[in-house]
């Protein structure tokens, strides 16, 4: 029996690239076995998954603490059963293209903290990094081992109406979300048993292991002790840092299991001190250390910036790396590609205005309505306007504000994110998505696992996937 | 291992033996109280495990349970304990096996379902108590088949032993206020009956003395039988089995804890019926109690004191 009520109501949205649907109505290949499987299941079954998918969530602890009124209540992430599927040359593509922009904002972050050739040369203006308030003095002229700044990174791509990939974010600081990239997996295996293998879809499962190799490499102990250090178990994302641990087998840390002596950082054991030789942090630098930063963080280890720069201990991310994922700076990425590999950049950029520029200025008051505003220093879908969503009013004081410092804003054209079949009520129907591969810097190059987080903007035509604002996520296939 | 790790660790366990002591004495206190609600009334069993701030009292039994169970102001309600326990494990889950963690989770999940609640005043109270208490079977078993025989594991038992030491001490004390109010030997008996049963030892005791209550027998039993997963003598030997293990491993300092410990254990192992008499069992306990308390302290304070 084929279900067809599953289907009947699949609108494709002017415009807008679909990833199963291809301009002419045909089914992409990359989705014919999935669509197949979809179409002979019943929609009582689909409801069954998706309910054992929320359980899965559920009982394994995948799940964020919202309190209210002294009262924690779990939440999941939302899930969306359908996969997201990427062709074998499209991934390589996005591969590649990651790999060479990681390669420049490195480049450009170890400049930025040493030489400053790229300011010297006249390619990027030296009051665009000085008035970043990502930019840290306290990491000028410091040696970072393997001149490594950014080991994990979490690049946030999006399809255009053209179906080409371009670069929205880069997310070099802590990003988050692979924990979602690894459990989505485990439960599509559960949900669509035997269709993973028939596809032919990489597996993910080994980030973990790959993870390690890469902080292991940065210490010169054959035996390092790398722990991962968290806010807290109040954090948001205390599940995947959790599950990091876990799965790598080292010690899940907070600022009050560290303590820093002659420049060492110890953590507090039952035998006493244990030094530790590796930090992977999931705290923003401003808590990092609070006789540097944020003094009154308590987040943080008071001498720990002082170790790192000592040599004594590794901090992955290295401080300071925002300097190079500022909304201001991206603007800039397509030319480093250029200056620092001599090479045209293989993912597209999107066209970036700076408010702090007259012309551009003008262009974007006059175009609002096609535009995106959004802070440079901003992020999780906060302090944005969508100009063709927002009232007259909101419009008018959202420039007010932009009027007061210019400098810290930009816009963008509103680009159609693409859809994909989301399962919504029963029946198929299409939604906007993104993409976050995470991609590994080591001294031995860069890794990317194939697939990543693909985000789904669950609201009808709305176009923020971010999970604070009713965002959802998908598995992401990527074909052999 | 991180001493806030250990401490986790610790209270992980010490508060699923909680829940689980606690749903047992409500089990036990429900059926004698339909029987004779004067002598097996519900306000001790709330004054017990309520702070002193504490002004809810009630003799209607499915008040009580639910107060005991659900009341989020109550620091003891299987509630609380349950999130606390929950919190701890969570932040632990490295350390602990992830069938553990599933478990604890679980339970959580259970309690804070929506509807639950309602449940225990429309159906039967027993199998609502035996579905919370299958939790901490389940968990108790989970542990001792998946989790590996290293640190985590004493720690957990530490707590477990402690904490089961100061149930049973807490039970035996609450009976005794009520023997003293009578003179009358069956109502006398009644208690001790109930003592046992609450204790999971009413069994063992037919077996061994057959169907007579006699007082000294019923304090051998839950002071000094070998044999008996809940006597205090067995929890001192499983003590002190974990402390050694941990000294061994040096995870822990011999010099906090052998002082309180050897104390405690030969008071529990080496006092005679006899002398107990003669000093009286309220004096006796308090002594034990005193000492859990020490013993407890002193391990508190080496996992919270700043290491410099």
């Amino acid at each position: 029996m084929t279900n067809k009520q599953l289907f009947s109501s699949y609108q494709l949205l002017p415009n807008t690239w679909d990833e199963m649907y291809s301009e002419t109505s045909n089914i992409r290949s990359q989705y014919e076995i999935i669509n197949n499987y979809l179409r002979n299941t019943s929609t009582k079954v689909l409801y069954k998954k998706e309910e054992l998918s929320r359980q899965l969530f559920m009982s394994q602890g995948v799940t964020f603490t919202v309190y209210n009124d002294n009262e924690g209540v779990e939440k999941i992430f939302p899930f969306d059963i359908v996969p997201r599927i990427i062709t074998a040359s499209e991934w390589e593509h996005i591969d590649i293209g990651i790999k060479q922009r990681l390669k420049a904002l490195n480049l450009f972050i170890k400049d930025i903290y040493h030489d400053q050739f790229i300011i010297k040369d006249g390619i990027i203006p030296a009051e665009l990094i000085y008035s970043c308030p990502y930019f840290l003095r306290e990491m000028k002229g410091v040696k970072v081992p393997h001149d490594i700044y950014v080991h994990i990174a979490g690049v946030d791509l999006i399809r255009n109406s053209d179906g080409e990939f371009y670069v929205l974010e880069d997310n070099l600081r802590t990003p988050s979300g692979v924990s979602y990239m690894l459990e989505n997996r485990e439960i599509s295996k559960r949900i669509f048993p035997g269709i993973l293998p028939k596809n032919g879809i990489r597996p993910v499962s080994d980030y973990p292991n790959l993870l390690y190799k890469k902080l292991k490499a940065l210490s010169n102990h054959s035996d390092p002790n790398i722990v991962l250090l968290t806010p807290g178990i109040y954090n948001s994302a205390y599940y995947e840092h959790t599950t990091l641990a876990r799965l790598m087998g080292i010690e899940l840390v907070e600022g009050s299991d560290l303590v820093v002596q002659d420049h060492v950082v110890y953590m507090k054991t039952t035998s006493g001190l244990k030094r530790v030789d590796v930090i992977y942090r999931r705290v923003d630098d401003d808590f990092l250390d609070p006789l540097e930063f944020n003094a009154s963080s308590a987040l943080g280890v008071a001498g720990i910036m002082a170790a790192y720069r000592k040599g004594n201990v590794n901090i992955v991310n290295a401080p300071g790396t925002g300097i190079a994922d500022d909304k201001a700076i991206y603007i800039y990425v397509p030319d480093m590609i250029r200056y620092y590999l001599n090479e045209e950049p293989i993912l597209k950029s999107i066209k970036t205005y700076q408010l702090a520029n007259s012309e551009d200025y003008a262009y974007v008051v006059e175009n609002i309505k096609k535009m995106v505003l959004k802070k440079t220093d901003g992020s999780g879908g906060y302090g944005m306007l969508m100009g063709h969503e927002a009232s007259d009013e909101e419009i008018a004081d959202y420039i007010d504000t932009v009027n007061k410092k210019p400098e810290n804003f930009i816009a963008q054209p509103i680009l159609s994110l693409s859809t994909a079949p989301c399962c919504i009520n029963g029946v198929l129907s299409p939604r906007c998505i993104d993409l976050r591969p995470f991609a590994l810097t080591g001294p031995d190059g860069i890794d990317i696992t194939p697939g990543g987080l693909t985000r789904v903007a669950l609201k009808e035509g709305s176009l923020v996937v971010n999970s604070s604002q009713g965002g959802g996520s998908k598995d992401t296939w990527v074909i052999q | 291992m991180l001493s806030r790790v250990a401490n986790n660790l610790i209270w992980l366990e010490r508060y699923m033996e909680r829940g689980n002591g606690i749903l047992s004495l409500l089990k036990v206190n429900f059926y004698a109280n339909q029987d004779s609600p004067e002598l097996f009334p519900w306000t001790p069993i709330i004054k017990n495990y309520t702070d002193y701030n504490n002004t809810f009292y009630t003799e209607n039994t499915v008040e009580c349970l639910d107060f005991m169970i659900f009341n989020r102001d109550n620091a003891n309600s299987i509630l609380n304990i349950v999130t606390r326990a929950r919190e701890n494990a969570r932040s632990v889950q490295e350390h602990i096996s992830r069938e553990l963690w599933i478990c604890v989770n679980n339970y959580y999940l259970f309690l804070t379902k929506k509807g639950l609640r309602k449940k225990l005043k429309n159906e039967d109270p027993i199998e609502f108590l035996d579905n919370l208490r299958n939790y901490h079977l389940m968990f108790y078993g989970i542990m001792d088949i998946t989790q590996e025989r290293g640190a985590p594991y004493y720690f957990l038992n530490l707590g477990k032993f402690l904490e089961r030491m100061i149930l049973v001490s807490d039970f035996t004390e609450l009976k005794l206020t009520e023997i003293a109010k009578t003179t009358d030997k069956l109502e006398q008996s009644f208690y001790w009956k109930n003592l046992l049963l609450s204790m999971g030892g009413y069994q063992l005791y037919l077996k061994k003395y057959k169907s007579a209550f006699k007082e000294d027998h019923i304090i051998s039993m839950v002071f000094q039988e070998k044999l008996f997963p809940r006597s205090l003598y067995y929890c001192v030997n499983k003590l002190n089995l974990s402390v050694g293990k941990l000294i061994e491993g040096g995870q822990l300092d011999k010099n906090y804890i052998e002082f309180s410990l050897g104390k405690l254990e030969s008071t529990i192992k080496y006092t005679t019926i006899e002398s107990i008499n003669k000093q009286g069992l309220e004096h006796f306990i308090n002594e034990i109690k005193q000492d859990i308390h020490d013993i407890s302290k002193s391990i508190n304070k080496i996992y919270f004191s700043e290491i410099t």
